[in-house]
């Protein structure tokens, strides 16, 4: 089975930890005068950062966890308050005296740390890399984010269920859409409608826009970051083209506010475009494909096994580029449309690069299947209350959001980013490399770090 | 190969009128009042990424905001001007503070999209502090588009 999540839920009687796997879902319920459950870190490693979390947000004890550092408490942070508990209101706390972290580092003579972050040198968001160094060989490297933890779970508690709408489509801007999907079909559940057929081909077809615009960037990107920067004047140029006609048939440049109860889409115009950068595409492949200078950094760099993938349940681009099946388009409504699922072979820089340009030529084809002109809407009725989920593949991956309303109000609003696994994945595919060459790596998932902070 | 690709990539971009009368100014400015060259740090204190991804549109060919002698630095230590993105979070106030604090004197803070100003569509938490270096011209929108930016720096490059 793949642990899909592990969080916590506090209710009457004590606090609730909810396991979800790919194929069921578990739960246990922990009485307040005894917060303790045995870990899952041993069996699944991606765990770790489900455990922490919890532990700093209801102060829940793990049994027999080899890692119990605070996560989402940095230096400043009061570690004597369980914020997402039901008695805790504040929406201020004081800064505590400073307390060292303490990082995973390896000792040793000639055995140095680069500390790198939280601010990076780029226009990145905030994130820590701790690396230990032999010369230029990387020994480790901790991942230590949550700089940008902005409480968004707390900050959902209490409302009616719309109202936290514009909260989520602002979680992480660059998977927007794919946030609304999956909000919208968790409050089509909750009004217990099934959303009309042409409605979800319209949301799929936003869906499998956001992605092409999210991977035209990153190909300009990745390239620039071994140093061929032509590939990043045309990937920008092309990912504007596409962001502007994005805008245009949604209103806005990252489709926030896109998914709605009833939607018209410009097919005409969007597939006039698709067609056109369908040709500038395969200019751009035939072109980089070609360059040897390029694919000596691409290839045997990055590498994530296809057992280190499957072990810490690596989903999206990541998970496919080792040759991992999980995509959660692998279903009959995406597969009567078109959709097949790309995969790499080696799980390298130029395995992801290169299922970006596969992915974008499944999306577009997906669009111009996707076409409708049908104008169904549809309405929402009540919300019953109840605990719901859902799924949708964001442009990074598999993303996993819960709600669970109470009294017809949110009382707990969970996501789990795909890049919250697949950041845990990361260091075990830089043991091989130079620093260097960390960047790239980086780039080459292109993760999300407001996502996996919430 | 030089031929090639040139002729390869004498694509079209789409003018924009307003948008050069604005670089055109901008760069007039820049040249009279920073001597030609402005050095910007970027700084996310919890934002959604979107205004990142905005600033970084900043230098596609479509608006190459390079040639107007304005740049994205690595270091604050080497920057006049800091963008600052995000609602500012309880975990990351202390590095905005420090990073502003290294930037050397004359300088400037432009504050990127609504987040900064008051929250944007977010609301107080424990989790965020809300920023408190002074700002000396706010680009609203969330988030604003990279020609909003160029714009609000004009307005800035005037004032200033
Ligand atoms: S202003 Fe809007 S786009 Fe910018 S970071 Fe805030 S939510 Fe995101």
């Amino acid at each position: 089975m793949r642990l899909i999540a592990r969080f916590a839920q506090e209710l009457q009687n004590g606090i609730e930890i909810v396991d979800v796997y790919d194929k069921e879902t578990q739960k246990s319920l922990l009485s307040f005068d005894n917060l303790k459950i045995g870990t899952l870190t041993k069996k699944y490693p991606s765990a770790i950062w489900m455990e922490r979390k919890i532990s700093d947000e209801f102060g829940v004890e793990f049994i027999d966890s080899f890692d119990t550092r605070p996560l989402l408490k940095h230096e400043h942070f009061p570690s004597d308050i369980y914020p997402l508990r039901k008695n805790f209101n504040a929406t201020e706390i004081n800064f505590s005296e400073y307390k060292p972290y303490d990082y995973e580092a390896i000792g040793g003579d000639g055995v140095f740390q680069v500390a790198v972050g939280p601010i990076h040198a780029g226009i990145i968001e905030p994130g820590h890399f701790q690396f230990s160094q032999a010369g230029e060989e990387i020994l480790h490297l901790e991942i230590r984010h949550f700089y940008k933890y902005r409480a968004i779970e707390k900050m959902c508690e209490g409302k009616e269920p719309m109202a936290i709408k514009k909260i989520v489509e602002r979680i992480s801007g660059n998977e927007s859409v794919a946030y609304q999907v999956a909000f919208v079909d968790i409050l089509a559940q909750a009004s217990g409608i099934e959303l009309p057929t042409s409605i979800k081909q319209k949301y799929a077809t936003l869906l499998e826009v956001e992605r092409i615009i999210h991977h035209l960037t990153d190909i300009g990107f990745i390239a620039n970051d071994v140093g061929f920067a032509p590939a990043l004047a045309l990937g920008g140029k092309l990912s504007e083209e596409a962001r502007r006609v994005f805008a245009k048939i949604t209103g806005h440049r990252f489709g926030f506010g896109a998914i709605k109860e009833e939607l018209t889409i410009d097919f005409g115009s969007l597939i006039e475009f698709l067609n056109y950068l369908e040709k500038e595409l395969e200019f751009f492949r035939d072109w980089i494909y070609d360059i040897p200078s390029v694919w000596d950094r691409f290839d045997t760099t990055g590498k994530l096994s296809v057992r280190k993938a499957i072990k810490y349940g690596v989903v999206g681009v990541g998970a496919r580029a080792s040759g991992v099946k999980v995509d959660a388009r692998d279903n009959d409504f995406y597969k009567n449309f078109g959709y097949q699922m790309q995969l790499g072979k080696k799980g390298e820089v130029s395995d992801r690069f290169k299922l970006r340009f596969n992915e974008i030529f499944n999306s577009i084809e997906m669009i111009k299947n996707f076409e409708t002109y049908d104008n169904e809407g549809f309405e929402f009725g009540e919300f019953k209350d109840g605990e719901y989920s859902a799924f949708t593949e964001s442009s990074i991956g598999e993303l996993f959001m819960y709600l669970k309303i109470k009294n017809g109000l949110v009382d707990r609003f969970f996501v789990r980013d795909p890049s919250f696994i697949n950041w845990q994945a990361f260091h075990t595919t830089i043991y091989k490399d130079i620093i260097a060459d960390f960047p790239l790596i980086n780039k080459s998932f292109d993760l999300s770090y407001a996502g996996s902070d919430l | 190969m030089y031929r090639y690709w040139k002729k390869r990539f004498k694509t079209t971009l789409e003018q924009d009128e307003e948008l050069e009368a604005i670089k055109k100014e901008l760069k007039k400015l820049v040249k009279k009042k920073f001597g030609g060259s402005l050095a910007i740090r970027m700084v996310d204190s919890g934002s959604c990424n979107a205004c990142e991804a905005e600033c970084n549109a900043l230098s596609n060919p479509y608006y190459n905001l390079e040639e107007l002698g304005i740049h994205f630095v690595a270091s604050p230590r080497h920057a006049d001007v800091m963008f600052l993105s995000g609602v500012m979070t309880f975990n990351m106030y202390h590095h905005a503070i420090d990073c502003y604090n290294q930037i050397p004197s004359p300088k400037w803070v432009i504050a990127i999209g609504d987040c900064v100003k008051d929250l944007g569509v977010f609301e107080k938490t424990y989790a965020i502090k809300g920023n408190s270096i002074e700002v000396t011209h706010y680009i609203p929108n969330c988030p604003p588009s990279p020609k909003d930016i160029i714009a609000g720096f004009l307005e800035f490059a005037r004032e200033v």
